[in-house]
């Protein structure tokens, strides 16, 4: 609305609507008409009864103007008669403009949806496909988990090397464990054996790394 | 037609042209504002170069108090009104005060865009809005009695119309002898 450029069309129902509009007006004017007209020959003939106020039956001319008047005024009748109707026929008509405007909105809105609906349409394989890719993902996931866990057994070796080391460049470390072992010796047995299997194989398996890097 | 007029009307060095400048800008916005209220209260659309509204009354001539306007001094007021768009042509080339031919012109006791205004404020609160309404509806209509536009002569409402042509507002429908009676407002 308003901006430039954007001519207003005039379309073939407007047209349609201007003539009905025209006759309309027609038939206004003619209605204003006829109305002054009677109207002024209402005065002419009480003009005519004020001059002869004896024999104003007898007189054609007042006769033929009282008829007159009753024509006009029938024509008037049905001129405002057809004159409502015109403008039934005019609302009627911009009502079903509106009707139609509402029909095509509707129309628009099926189009849109169906389009919308259309692209549902493969919902199915999208969804297997992300069902898929979950299960991928997952895949991967345990994947990686795995190769942690390697990596985890791979610092812990790093771990058990840097004590040895330790042990070999601070031995004053080693000749204070003694102490401490023998304090620990005692309860130990006890609880290696009613503690699970995993434990004494470990200690085991420090046993001979010890060993290994005696004899390097 | 029985009219109303201000006192200053019965004023009579009112009619004569005042010597002094100042002075006489007055004494020319009192013409103006005369003519304007009278055409106004009284809804006369039109005037002649001469001074005479809608054909029938010589404004510049006052028979009460046996004073008129000479005529110099009237083409003077009727040039300022002209130049302030207080008047428009009659016809629809444009053209200057001098160079007018139609001898008559419409008086706008409102400028032209408040007329535009107007016509498009009817179209809103009647609801006509994108509907064709033919330019008798518009200013003989049983519809649009009470507004001010009311038995506006046809040429001056196209005028009018044409302003909210300019706005974008309207389109102007001409019949098969190409002359304006239709118009389309959104």
């Amino acid at each position: 609305m308003g901006q430039k450029g954007s001519k207003i069309k005039i379309t073939e129902t407007d047209r349609a609507v201007l003539e009905l509009k025209r006759s309309k007006d027609e038939i206004h004017k003619f209605t204003k008409r006829t109305d002054q007209l009677i109207s002024s020959e209402r005065s002419e003939l009480k003009n005519l009864m004020k001059e002869n106020p004896r024999n104003y039956k007898e007189n054609t001319k007042v006769r033929f103007l009282l008829k007159r008047i009753h024509y006009q005024e029938h024509l008037l009748e049905r001129a405002s008669d057809q004159l409502i109707n015109l403008e039934n026929m005019v609302s009627t008509v911009e009502f079903k403009l509106i009707e139609a405007h509402f029909l095509k909105g509707i129309q628009n809105g099926n189009e849109l949806l169906k389009k919308l609906n259309r692209e549902f349409k493969n919902l199915d394989e999208i969804l297997d496909d992300v069902q898929e890719q979950i299960a991928y993902q997952n895949e991967i996931d345990e994947t990686l988990s795995h190769s942690l866990a390697g990596v985890n057994d791979y610092e812990e070796e790093i771990d058990r090397e840097l004590d040895r080391l330790n042990k070999e460049v601070n031995p004053e470390q080693t000749i204070k464990l003694p102490s401490t072992e023998g304090l620990a010796s005692l309860p130990e047995p006890v609880h290696k054996e009613d503690l699970k299997d995993g434990m004494p194989s470990q200690k085991v398996e420090k046993v001979p790394g010890t060993e290994a890097v005696l004899l390097s | 037609m029985q009219l109303e007029y201000p006192p200053i009307y019965s004023f009579p060095p009112l009619y004569t042209r005042q010597p002094n400048k100042i002075i006489r800008t007055k004494q020319i916005e009192s013409w103006i504002t005369i003519i304007l209220d009278l055409a106004s209260k009284n809804k006369l659309w039109t005037i002649s170069k001469d001074g005479t509204i809608e054909n029938s009354l010589n404004i510049f001539q006052n028979n009460d108090i046996g004073r008129s306007v000479p005529p110099l001094f009237i083409v003077e007021i009727m040039k300022i009104m002209f130049t302030n768009g207080q008047l428009v042509s009659k016809s629809d080339k444009k053209s200057d005060f001098d160079s007018d031919l139609s001898n008559e012109f419409y008086i706008l006791w409102k400028p032209i865009e408040s007329w535009g205004s107007l016509i498009l404020e009817w179209f809103e609160t009647s609801n006509k809005m994108n509907q064709v309404v033919t330019l008798y509806e518009l200013g003989e209509g049983d519809e649009s009695i009470g507004w001010e536009f009311h038995e506006m002569p046809a040429p001056l409402l196209v005028k009018s119309l044409k302003n909210l042509v300019s706005r974008n507002r309207c389109t102007l429908i001409k019949d098969e002898n190409d002359k304006y009676i239709a118009m389309k407002v959104i």
